[in-house]
């Protein structure tokens, strides 16, 4: 189950770019999920789901692209909320 | 604020990040590997699930190399220090790493350990990783090579039921082998299923209760070291014209 560490580093990696803008909150989150990353995708959205709760992140639905090959697996998009 | 109608709504941005979810891993992965590199240790990732003789391995490992080499483990394990005692017993240096629930070990929690062990006076780190053929393969924890731990107890498809970890290995040590006669499991079934998944599929036989193979593996450890051995010497020899 380490999808739940994988969201907690792409928590991490999502509060820096809000750092970076000036967020104040998160719209919409986009990964991408290679076929052989070691990541199961539903697992994945499990952990967000869980993780998201009372963050910033709480509205923010998580779109996955599943890649057909290759061990990818990226924070690839963000939509940020800024004053 | 959106600004171009007066609605009042927030203004949102939109942009690429296309970074590594591990790039964090990855920063203390490569951090931990310059420390290696400087200070010439080889550094081992084993893994393999719990139970397939990882601890055994270098126990034998420490028996054969012990004499000629300096070794050192960092063991990973949910709880208990049982595996660091035993590997300390055999006679190297060994601290735990309890990992309370993760799975896996990632490359901080090595960086961590590696503070309790005098790590730069080592020619072999083994990081005998938590007992699991899932998530652990995913961390780059800064090692030279992967070493995976498959017993011949688990069966001839664990190569294709894990091809992850698999795909990752640059070597596979099948161990348990003096249980064979008494398996219906045949090696060649198991080196087909690991040409399926590995890049450049290599595997030793042993047994760490018999000794068998074991000579293979030091053999195997030992090549990883020739060619800093040979940089080293070169490095010397061009320092010496100068």
């Amino acid at each position: 189950m380490h999808e739940y560490s994988l969201v907690q580093a792409m928590f991490d990696q999502i509060g820096e770019a809000m750092k970076q803008h000036g967020a104040v909150a998160v719209r919409r989150v986009r990964v991408r999920i290679g076929a052989e990353a070691g990541v199961e995708p539903a697992l994945f959205r499990t952990a967000y789901d869980v993780f998201r709760i009372r963050t910033a992140c709480a509205d923010a639905p998580l779109e996955i692209v599943d890649v057909a090959a290759g061990d990818e697996l990226t924070l690839d998009r963000l939509e940020l909320e800024v004053p | 604020m959106c600004d171009s109608c007066g609605c009042g709504d927030p203004k949102v941005i939109s942009f690429e990040v296309r970074e590594r979810i591990l790039a964090g891993n990855d920063r203390a992965a490569r951090h931990n590997r310059e420390h290696f590199r400087d200070h010439n240790v080889v550094a081992v990732n084993l893994m393999g699930s719990p139970g397939a003789g990882k601890t055994a391995i270098l126990e034998a490992t420490a028996r054969a190399l012990g004499a000629k080499a300096r070794l050192g483990v960092l063991a990973g394990d949910l709880a208990t220090e049982n595996d660091a005692v035993r590997i300390r017993a055999a006679g190297i240096l060994a601290e735990s790493i309890t990992t309370g629930s993760a799975c896996h070990l990632d490359a901080e929690m090595v960086h961590q350990g590696l503070h309790r062990l005098p790590w730069r006076t080592l020619d072999y780190l083994f990081v005998e990783n938590v007992g699991n053929l899932v998530c652990p393969a995913i961390y780059d924890l800064g090692q030279d090579v992967n070493v995976v731990a498959l017993s011949v107890t688990e069966g001839e498809d664990k190569p294709l039921k894990y091809p992850v970890m698999f795909h990752k290995a640059d070597l596979v040590l099948v161990t348990k082998a003096d249980l064979l006669p008494l398996l219906d499991v045949r090696l060649h079934t198991i080196q087909e299923n690991l040409k399926a998944v590995m890049p450049r599929p290599d595997m030793l036989v042993v047994s760490a209760k018999s000794g068998a193979g074991i000579a293979d593996w030091i053999d195997w450890l030992q090549a990883l070291s020739l060619p800093r051995t040979r940089a080293s010497t070169d490095a010397a020899g061009a320092g010496q014209i100068a």
